[in-house]
């Protein structure tokens, strides 16, 4: 992973979109002084480059039933990123991680009952091939959390169109 | 919070519209939906106001200069562990804090520039947080998707 080059601009551009990605690229290039069509190439760059994606999060509030679920999972190391795929496709899972320590996938989703939990670790993700053992911890309260920042994955779709 | 927010079903397609592009304006998704821009708009304000829609982008942690992603898990022994929790929140390191069940107190997430400010990191910041047990590491080598389309929001100034 290397740091990508990014100068003052851009970090301006970062900071400013993910307060609010929909104000417009003419507000944007009035507030940094530059033009519109600067904005426009460094945010398709910052786009293709994969280091920010738009999105729309939803909010969930601290006193619903929703938590925030890890299913920590020992699998077998030659078959780890096959077994990692194959969770990520899993409805339901946020985010798969691959590292190295105790348990070398770990799984997160957001559920609303204990009961899906144990229906994804015990029933779904256990039942793969080359699993062996999973355990699972419920974030019982989020003490620090930051949506805007992330793992982006997927290629973005770039409208032309705006 | 006890206030309740309820997405009809105009507000889902929009949602969604606007998951596929946070970028598209009022008029874009009006023409996708079959709405006026005016609907778009108040619907987005709404559930804005209500705090329970951001519209954002979300950077890479390499954006951030971010290389090394490591996650801690740590017991916690002779203090309440929502303190410790919140102690740890306040490094810089630290991208996220969670309070767990099951053999660990605090599921955490610390993001480095490079393994050499590991040792800052472990020395002089999480060896001045009393309370801390035991950490047992695991060292990030690869995400295959990370996405969180629903998160706690926060109010706006």
């Amino acid at each position: 992973m290397a740091t990508p080059n990014l100068d003052a601009l851009d970090h301006q551009l970062i900071d400013l979109l993910a307060r609010d990605a929909r104000v417009s690229n003419r507000k944007i290039a009035a507030e940094l002084g530059v033009t519109e069509g600067t904005v426009r190439g460094r945010i398709k760059r910052l786009q293709q480059d994969g280091l920010i994606a738009f999105t729309a999060i939803t909010g969930f509030e601290m006193g619903t039933r929703t938590r925030l679920a890890f299913i920590n999972i020992q699998a077998d190391v030659d078959r780890v990123r096959e077994v990692a795929r194959i969770i990520a496709e899993i409805p339901g899972i946020n985010a798969v991680l691959i590292a190295m320590g105790q348990f070398n996938i770990t799984a997160m989703c957001l559920i609303d009952e204990l009961d899906r939990l144990v229906e994804l670790a015990s029933d779904q993700i256990l039942a793969i091939d080359g699993v062996h053992h999973v355990e699972t911890s419920i974030a019982v309260k989020t003490v620090k959390y930051n949506a805007r920042m992330a793992k982006i994955t997927r290629p973005e779709v770039i409208d032309d169109d705006d | 919070m006890t206030q309740t927010f309820t997405f009809d079903a105009t507000d889902l397609n929009i949602v969604e519209q606007l998951r596929r592009n946070g970028r598209a304006n009022n008029q874009q998704v009006a023409e996708r939906l079959g709405l006026t821009a005016t609907t778009v708009s108040t619907r987005i304000k709404r559930m804005e106001d209500a705090n329970q829609l951001r519209v954002v982008a979300v950077s890479d942690f390499t954006a951030h200069g971010f290389n090394v992603l490591q996650r801690f898990w740590v017991e916690v022994d002779g203090r309440p562990a929502s303190e410790v929790a919140h102690e740890l929140a306040d490094l810089p390191e630290v991208v996220a804090a969670h309070l767990v069940t099951g053999r660990y107190d605090i599921d955490m997430l610390v993001a480095l520039h490079d393994f050499d400010d590991l040792s800052e990191f472990l020395f002089e910041k999480l060896s001045t947080v009393r309370g801390i047990r035991s950490m047992t590491p695991a060292i990030v080598v690869d995400i295959i998707k990370y996405k969180f389309d629903v998160a706690p929001i926060e109010g706006r100034d």
